[in-house]
C-alpha cells in the first residue's frame, strides 16, 4: 500500500535527521499509543506518567526497580503547534473524582523526561543520563482514516455502502441509504445535494459511534469531531453508489471524489506524516473484552479495523546509518486492556485471543525484524480478586465498584456499592472464540470505577495500581535505559 | 462450560489474598513433614534384602553396645558407688549429645531436601510460567529465609509483590533479584577467594603432596560455606550428599562451562605455564576450584537462574592471574 508521496518521504527524512542530530545530546524516543475508541489510550498515558513521576511500584521495569532511574518529570514538549496532554486534569479525574477521563476529542502531546544512570560504563561516560519520552494522544476515531490513504474514492464508496447495508448497520444507515437512492452520481454537481447527503451520512456515523458497545467507527473520523474544518468542502462529501474511476467533469461524483482527495491531503496525510510515521516504539491497545461481550460479529469488526490500521505502521529495524534519516518501529506491543475485569487465571486466555486477532500483524512485524509481544494489561487496576463459593462451586471473581448504570443479571448498580463479580470463563481455545459462526462466549464484563487510592500517614497519594504496566514499560523502553 | 456470569454481594465473598498467602507459621512444620515423606522407589529385591540385613546388623551392634555399657555401669557400681554414678552421668551425656547430633543431621538433610525441592518446583513453575506454582515457591523461599535477618528487606518486597498480578516466571525472577542477589555476590566472592588461595598455595608450595591436600581441603571448605550461605548448615551426611551432587553436577555440566571458550582456557594456561611450571599448575588448580565452586553454587542455590546469570569461569580466571603471578615471584 502506497501511503506516502515522495515529498512526504523527503520531509520525513529531513525531520528525522534533524531530530537525530538533537538526539545526540539527549536521546528522545517517540512512543506511539494506538487504539480504537475506548481502548484506554488516555488512561494508559496517564498511568504511565503517574507511575514514573510518583515512584510507582514497577518491579518488572528493571532500570527503575534497580534504582538506576533517579527521577522523571514532565517537560515542555517539542512541537509548539499541538496542545499539551492535560495530564493534571486526567490524574485529578482518576484519583479524586474517581471517574475515567472523557474520550479524547483532539490531538495532544506530552514529553516525559527520565533521568537515569546507565548500567554500562560507556553509557555513563558518554550518555547524558536523560531520556525524553514523547507521547502523543489522539482520538481513536482518527485512526480509521489511515487505511483511506491507500483507497481511491470509488473503492471506498463501494466498501462503505456495502458495510452500511449489513445487519448491524442497516437500521442506523437507513435514512442516508434512502436519500442515496434518488441521487445520480453523473448529474451536475450541486452544493445543496452534497450538503444534504453529507449531513445524512454524518448522522449515520454518529449513530454508529453512540451505539452501545461500539467497537470500531467508520471513517472518515473527522466527520465526528470536525473542529475548525466544520462545513468546509473537505468535510462535505459522502460515498456514492456505482461510481467508477473516470466520472465526467462537473458531475456530482467528480466533486465528491475531489473532496475525498482533499480530505486525505488536508486531514489524513498530515496526521500520518506528523504523528504516525515518526515513531520508534508502538503500543497497540485493544479492548478485547468489549468485543467478546459483543459476540463474533464484534470480534470480526475489531479484527478488520485493526488489520487496516496495522498495515499502516512502519515497522522494522534500522541500521545506524539508515537510522539517521528514517524511523522505524522496532518494538511493538499488543496489549489487551482492562485485564483487571478478569481474574488473573483468565489472563493467559485473554492473551491467546488477542494473539489470534492480531496474528497477521504479528507475523508481518516479525518478518521485517521488529520485536513483538502480546500482553494482558490494566493501566489502572480498578478491582481486587476474591473467590466466591456458591452451590458447591468456587468461582474466581473480582471485586470492584461498577459504574452507575452498569447491568448484570438484570441487576443494575448505582456506582457506590462494591460487588463481587464472576465474569464467566473465557474459552480455552482462542481459535474457537474468534472464528466466525462460533457460539457467543458467555461472558459479561461491566465497567468499574477507578480504584480508591490509599493515602499514607504523610498524606501522600500512593501511585496508581496496575497490572503488567511495568512489563509493558520494560519491553517498550527498557533497552533505551540500559 | 456451565458457569454463568454472576454478581454477588460482598457478604458471600471469601477474600483471596488472605486465603492464598496465610502467614507462614504452620508452614515450616508442614514443609518439614512433607520433607520427611521418603520416596520409595522400586528397588530390586536384592537391594531390599541387603537393606534388611544391614538394618538387622545395625540393631545387633546397637544392642551389643547397650549391653556393654550396661555391664560396664554395673561393674562400676560393684567397685564403688561414686564410679557407678559417674559412669551413669557420662552415659546420659553421651546419649544426649548423640541425640542432638543426630537431630542436627536430620535437620540438615531436611534442609537440603527442601532446597532441592524448591529448586525443582521453581524450575517447573518457570518453564510453565505458572503463577500459582510460583507463589507456592515464593512462600517456601520465605519460610527458608525467615531466620536470615539480612533478607528482611527482600522478603518484605516480595510480600508486596505477591499481592500484585505478576506472571509466574517474572515472579520467580523477582524473588531471585530480591532474595538471592546478595547471596550470589557473596558466593562469587567466596569462589574467587578460594580459587585465588589455591593458586597461590600451589604456586609456592614446596611439595606436591602439600598442595594436593590443600586443594582438597579448600574445595570441601568452599562447598560447605556455599551450602551454609544459601540454605543453612548441611550436617555431615548432608554435606557428603552435597559433595556427591556437586561432583555429579560437575561431571554433567562442568566439562565446558557455559559461555566459556575452552580455547581461551588452554591458551591462558599455556601462557602461564610458559612463564613458570608452578604458575601453570597454580592456575589449573585454581580453575578446578572455581569450577567446583560454580557447580556447588548451582547445586546449593534454591532457585534456578532466571534473570541472573551464573558466574563464569572467565571472570574467576581473570582474578586468578594476578594471584598466580604474585606467587611465582
Amino acid at each position: 500500500m502506497q501511503l506516502t508521496t515522495i515529498t512526504d518521504e523527503t520531509r520525513l527524512a529531513l525531520t528525522t535527521f534533524g531530530e537525530r542530530a538533537r538526539g545526540l545530546v539527549t536521546p528522545a524516543v517517540r512512543l506511539g499509543v494506538t487504539g480504537l475508541t475506548h481502548a484506554g489510550k488516555t488512561v494508559f498515558i496517564t498511568a504511565l506518567v503517574h507511575n514514573l513521576v510518583h515512584g510507582g511500584r514497577l518491579p518488572m521495569f528493571r532500570a527503575y526497580a534497580s534504582g538506576r532511574v533517579t527521577g522523571a518529570a514532565l517537560e515542555p514538549q517539542p512541537d509548539d503547534s499541538v496542545p499539551r496532554f492535560d495530564y493534571e486534569q486526567h490524574v485529578d479525574a482518576l484519583v479524586s473524582a474517581r471517574i475515567w477521563p472523557d474520550s479524547t476529542r483532539q490531538i495532544s502531546e506530552l514529553r516525559l523526561t527520565v533521568r537515569y544512570e546507565s548500567a554500562s560504563f560507556l553509557g555513563r561516560t558518554i550518555g547524558s543520563g536523560k531520556l525524553h519520552i514523547d507521547i502523543v494522544d489522539y482520538p481513536g476515531e482518527w485512526l480509521l482514516d489511515l487505511p483511506l490513504l491507500g483507497k481511491s474514492y470509488a473503492d471506498w464508496s463501494a466498501s462503505a455502502i456495502t458495510k452500511a447495508d449489513t445487519a448491524g448497520h442497516r437500521a442506523l444507515a437507513s435514512s442516508w441509504l434512502a436519500r442515496l437512492v434518488g441521487v445520480d452520481p453523473r448529474a451536475p454537481e450541486n452544493e445543496t445535494t452534497a450538503r444534504e447527503l453529507s449531513a445524512a451520512f454524518t448522522a449515520y456515523l454518529r449513530g454508529l459511534r453512540a451505539l452501545d458497545g461500539a467497537i470500531a467507527t467508520e471513517p472518515p473520523g473527522r466527520f465526528l469531531m470536525p473542529g475548525d474544518l466544520d462545513n468546509s468542502p473537505a468535510l462535505t462529501f459522502c460515498p456514492l453508489p456505482n461510481v467508477g474511476p473516470g466520472e465526467p467533469q462537473g458531475s456530482l461524483a467528480r466533486m465528491m471524489e475531489r473532496r475525498y482527495e482533499s480530505y486525505k491531503s488536508v486531514v489524513v496525510r498530515p496526521f500520518f506524516r506528523e504523528r504516525f510515521a515518526r515513531l520508534d516504539r508502538q503500543i497497540v491497545l485493544v479492548d478485547v473484552l468489549t468485543a467478546l461481550n459483543g459476540g463474533p460479529q464484534a470480534i470480526a469488526e475489531l479484527e478488520d479495523a485493526l488489520s487496516g490500521i496495522l498495515a499502516c505502521f512502519r515497522l522494522g529495524r534500522t541500521g545506524w546509518l539508515s537510522g539517521l534519516v528514517s524511523r522505524r518501529i522496532d518494538r511493538i506491543l499488543f496489549a489487551a486492556t482492562k485485564a483487571d475485569h478478569l481474574h488473573h487465571g483468565d489472563h493467559d486466555r485473554l492473551e491467546a485471543i488477542l494473539s489470534r486477532i492480531v496474528a497477521r500483524a504479528v507475523q508481518r512485524a516479525k518478518f521485517v525484524g521488529a520485536k513483538v509481544e502480546v500482553l494482558a494489561l490494566a493501566s489502572v487496576r480498578a478491582t481486587r480478586e476474591a473467590s466466591v463459593t456458591t452451590a458447591g462451586e468456587t468461582l474466581p471473581s473480582i471485586i470492584g465498584v461498577p459504574l452507575p448504570g452498569e447491568k448484570i443479571d438484570g441487576r443494575s448498580f448505582d456506582g457506590s456499592t462494591e460487588v463481587a463479580l464472576f465474569p464467566g470463563d473465557l474459552p480455552d481455545d482462542a481459535a474457537k472464540a474468534v472464528s466466525a459462526g462460533a457460539p457467543p462466549v458467555d461472558v459479561r464484563f461491566v465497567r468499574f470505577r477507578p480504584p480508591k487510592l490509599e493515602r499514607t500517614a504523610e498524606d501522600l497519594t500512593l501511585s496508581l495500581p496496575h497490572i503488567r504496566l511495568d512489563r509493558a514499560l520494560e519491553f517498550l523502553l527498557g533497552d533505551k535505559l540500559a | 462450560m456451565s458457569r454463568r456470569p454472576t454478581a454477588f454481594d460482598l457478604g458471600q465473598v471469601r477474600y483471596e489474598p488472605e486465603e492464598l498467602y496465610p502467614e507462614a507459621e504452620a508452614e515450616e512444620e508442614t514443609a518439614m513433614l512433607k520433607g520427611m515423606v521418603v520416596a520409595i522407589d522400586g528397588r530390586g529385591w536384592n537391594r531390599h534384602w541387603l537393606t534388611v540385613f544391614f538394618a538387622g546388623l545395625a540393631g545387633l551392634i546397637l544392642l551389643a553396645a547397650g549391653l556393654a555399657i550396661d555391664s560396664l555401669i554395673r561393674e562400676l557400681f560393684v567397685r564403688s558407688d561414686v564410679l557407678g554414678w559417674l559412669g551413669s552421668v557420662l552415659t546420659a551425656v553421651t546419649v544426649a549429645a548423640l541425640l542432638v547430633v543426630g537431630g542436627r543431621e536430620i535437620a540438615g538433610l531436611l534442609r537440603l531436601r527442601r532446597v532441592n525441592h524448591i529448586h525443582a518446583r521453581a524450575l517447573e513453575a518457570a518453564n510453565a510460567d505458572n503463577r500459582d506454582a510460583a507463589v507456592t515457591v515464593l512462600r517456601e523461599m520465605n519460610a527458608l529465609y525467615r531466620r536470615r535477618p539480612e533478607t528482611a528487606k527482600g522478603r518484605a518486597a516480595l510480600a508486596r509483590h505477591r499481592g500484585e498480578i505478576i506472571d509466574g516466571r517474572d515472579l520467580l525472577g523477582l524473588a531471585e533479584t530480591e532474595l538471592l542477589l546478595p547471596f550470589d555476590d557473596a558466593a562469587r566472592r567466596m569462589v574467587m577467594a578460594s580459587a585465588r588461595r589455591v593458586t597461590l598455595v600451589t604456586a609456592i608450595s614446596p611439595r606436591a603432596l602439600v598442595d594436593l591436600l590443600f586443594v582438597g581441603a579448600e574445595i570441601l571448605r568452599l562447598v560447605r560455606r556455599l551450602a551454609i550461605l544459601y540454605g543453612g548448615r548441611p550436617g555431615a551426611i548432608g554435606f557428603y550428599r552435597l559433595a556427591r551432587a556437586t561432583i555429579g553436577h560437575l561431571a554433567v555440566t562442568g566439562g565446558i562451562a557455559a559461555g566459556d571458550s575452552i580455547v581461551q582456557q588452554i591458551v591462558g594456561h599455556g601462557v602461564a605455564a610458559r612463564l613458570s611450571a608452578r604458575l601453570g599448575e597454580g592456575v589449573v588448580n585454581g580453575m578446578l576450584t572455581a569450577r567446583v565452586g560454580i557447580a556447588a553454587i548451582e547445586v546449593c542455590r534454591p532457585l534456578p537462574y532466571i534473570t541472573g546469570a551464573p558466574p563464569r569461569l572467565s571472570d574467576v580466571l581473570a582474578a586468578l592471574k594476578p594471584a598466580a603471578e604474585a606467587g611465582a615471584r
